[in-house]
């Protein structure tokens, strides 16, 4: 595709409350390229999420322009141009696992819906699982559902928002590996929001390190890091030295407050 | 598999726990009964006792069972109901299956009127966010005034242009039964969480398909709460609707019937037989209730 899949110029968003206004963005500059994985990272209160979310067309800027495949995010909500990852798995209960993969296909009315189920559950590794309800399944297998129902109707961008950050850490590990597998595999564009600087360092190939009040983009480092990666990267000095940036980014971030 | 058993075992012992508890409660309450029938019945067995003679057999036996007492004894009631509704035909005026049928049909009607229109009513609400105001504090408004106020209204009216019979007690019912229906279904359509929302949001999901895929699969243990609620004040109001038709037909005509003729057993019969209604509806609605959660593969 021709030019960046999402384009943030000067974009700002301040949220009026009953004392004094929030800048929740402010200035956000961004260009996020095809085949991308891009990491927000920062404390909370750094707009990490609401900027995933104007990107999403579910909040909207105050200021500045963002496009989305060129369109605005509004335009490519329609078009239906994402899959989102909530914080939580947000399955409907009274569904089977295959029936919660399958709801955006029922909604946007596309075929070879069984096959799309299949192919997703696959990817996740939950085949044999179709018939389950969620309750009946762990909180990773949930979020895993999750993912491939954000994956059923085959979006090029996938919109995470701190998808594992609900789980433990060897959970959370394991699927990390996943994920990156699937984005090398899929090659879709991914943008991934963590507060976990070695969750953000193992995935993306670029980390954009944010800072609260207001929140702001402090630095966007590209990582270089080979596409598929394993676990044990993380004990290379490129990921520390990686790992350092990031932290370093942070500390200069909160240096503002007070 | 060792665990089936185990639980089955557990369910059957829980299951009996409960069966002596219930028979405890019940035995107090006969037993409490039977003693305030004595003094209850008195201004009536008094002198018939003194006439006999007194001493505690003919206290017990003249207090429990006079024909026209101010209370019956438990006895008596039974009794009363055995003839009721087993030695006599389904289809004489004598029966209180006959009655009990006039106001089960009018039930059922009103029931069914009543939730759709609650539904209905609640769908509106949640959807148009100036009729919550609007329309709220009507629906509340309209329960706050006694239904014995105007019943009798409503089945002059609309017996003035032709309305008789199983309708005018119909409408009665809906009328009282539709609000528990409307206030727990705008909790049910309005329980889906911000996340589950913004998904159909991402997905360019249309009114329809939200409330059909999302909203009202979500509500449906609120609906049922709001069923059972509902078919019973449907049953009053039927029972309420037939006190001024002039007592033809029905639990409401039994009770009024008693009550001219002094017939205290047979109002208590009919009272019972109006409580065995009402039980077996709300069982019925619970019956339905777990078989829809668990095709909805609730948590067991």
């Amino acid at each position: 595709m021709a030019g960046p899949v999402i384009s943030a110029r000067e974009l700002s968003l301040v949220f009026q409350t009953a004392d004094a206004p929030v800048y929740a963005l402010s200035k956000v500059n961004l260009e996020v390229e095809d085949g991308d994985f891009v990491s927000f990272i920062g404390p909370s209160g750094c707009g990490k999420t609401t900027l995933l979310r104007v990107i999403a067309d579910l909040e909207q800027a105050t200021s500045g322009s963002i496009t989305v495949n060129g369109m605005t995010p509004q335009e490519a909500r329609l078009k239906r141009a994402y899959g989102y990852v909530f914080q939580a798995p947000a399955l409907y209960p009274w569904r089977t696992v295959e029936r919660n993969v399958g709801l955006p296909l029922e909604i946007m009315g596309l075929d070879n819906a069984s096959e799309r189920i299949a192919r997703n559950l696959e990817l996740v590794n939950l085949k044999g699982f179709e018939k389950k309800y969620p309750w009946q399944l762990s909180g990773g297998m949930q979020q895993r559902v999750s993912i491939a129902r954000a994956l059923a109707f085959d979006p090029k961008l996938l919109l995470m928002d701190e998808p594992f950050g609900a789980l433990d850490e060897i959970v959370r590990d394991k699927l990390n590996q996943q994920l990156l597998e699937l984005w090398d595999r899929t090659k879709k564009t991914v943008v991934f929001v963590t507060h976990s600087i070695p969750e953000a360092v193992f995935l993306s190939s670029k980390i954009v390190v944010m800072s609260p009040r207001p929140g702001r983009i402090i630095d966007v480092i590209d990582t270089n890091l080979p596409r598929n990666r394993t676990l044990d990267i993380r004990e290379t000095p490129e990921f520390l030295a990686l790992a350092h940036r990031v932290r370093e980014g942070l500390k200069a971030g909160h240096s503002y407050e007070d | 598999m060792s665990a089936a058993p185990a639980i089955a075992a557990r369910t059957v012992a829980r299951e009996k726990g409960n069966a002596f508890p219930v028979t405890v409660v019940c035995l107090c309450i006969l037993l409490a009964w039977y003693i305030a029938a004595i003094p209850m019945n008195w201004v009536i067995t008094g002198p018939k006792i003194d006439a006999a003679g007194g001493g505690l057999a003919n206290v017990l036996s003249f207090s429990w069972n006079d024909a026209r007492p101010v209370i019956p004894a438990p006895h008596q009631i039974a009794a009363e109901l055995w003839k009721s509704v087993f030695t006599v035909a389904p289809w004489s005026v004598k029966s209180l299956l006959y009655h009990g049928w006039v106001t089960l049909s009018s039930t059922l009607l009103g029931f069914v009127l009543g939730s759709l229109l609650g539904v209905a009513l609640a769908i509106a609400i949640v959807h148009v966010k100036f009729l919550a105001k609007s329309l709220m504090p009507w629906i509340i408004a309209s329960q706050t005034i006694p239904i014995l106020a105007i019943a009798p209204m409503v089945i002059v009216v609309l017996g003035s242009i032709g309305f008789t019979g199983l309708v005018p007690k119909s409408l009665i019912s809906m009328y009282l039964c539709f609000f528990p229906v409307t206030i727990g279904m705008v909790k049910g359509l309005t329980s889906p969480e911000v996340m589950q929302l913004d998904l159909m949001r991402t997905y360019h999901a249309s009114v329809n398909q939200v409330l059909w895929k999302l909203r009202f699969p979500a509500s449906v243990p609120f609906l049922f709460t709001s069923l059972k609620v509902a078919v019973a004040i449907a049953l009053t109001g039927a029972i309420v609707g037939e006190l001024p038709t002039g007592a033809i037909a029905g639990i409401g005509a039994r009770l009024l019937q008693g009550s001219y003729y002094g017939q205290t057993v047979q109002i208590w019969a009919a009272l019972f037989m109006g409580s065995f209604l009402a039980a077996a509806l709300v069982w019925l609605v619970g019956v339905a209730e777990r078989f829809t959660l668990r095709r909805m593969g609730v948590k067991p």
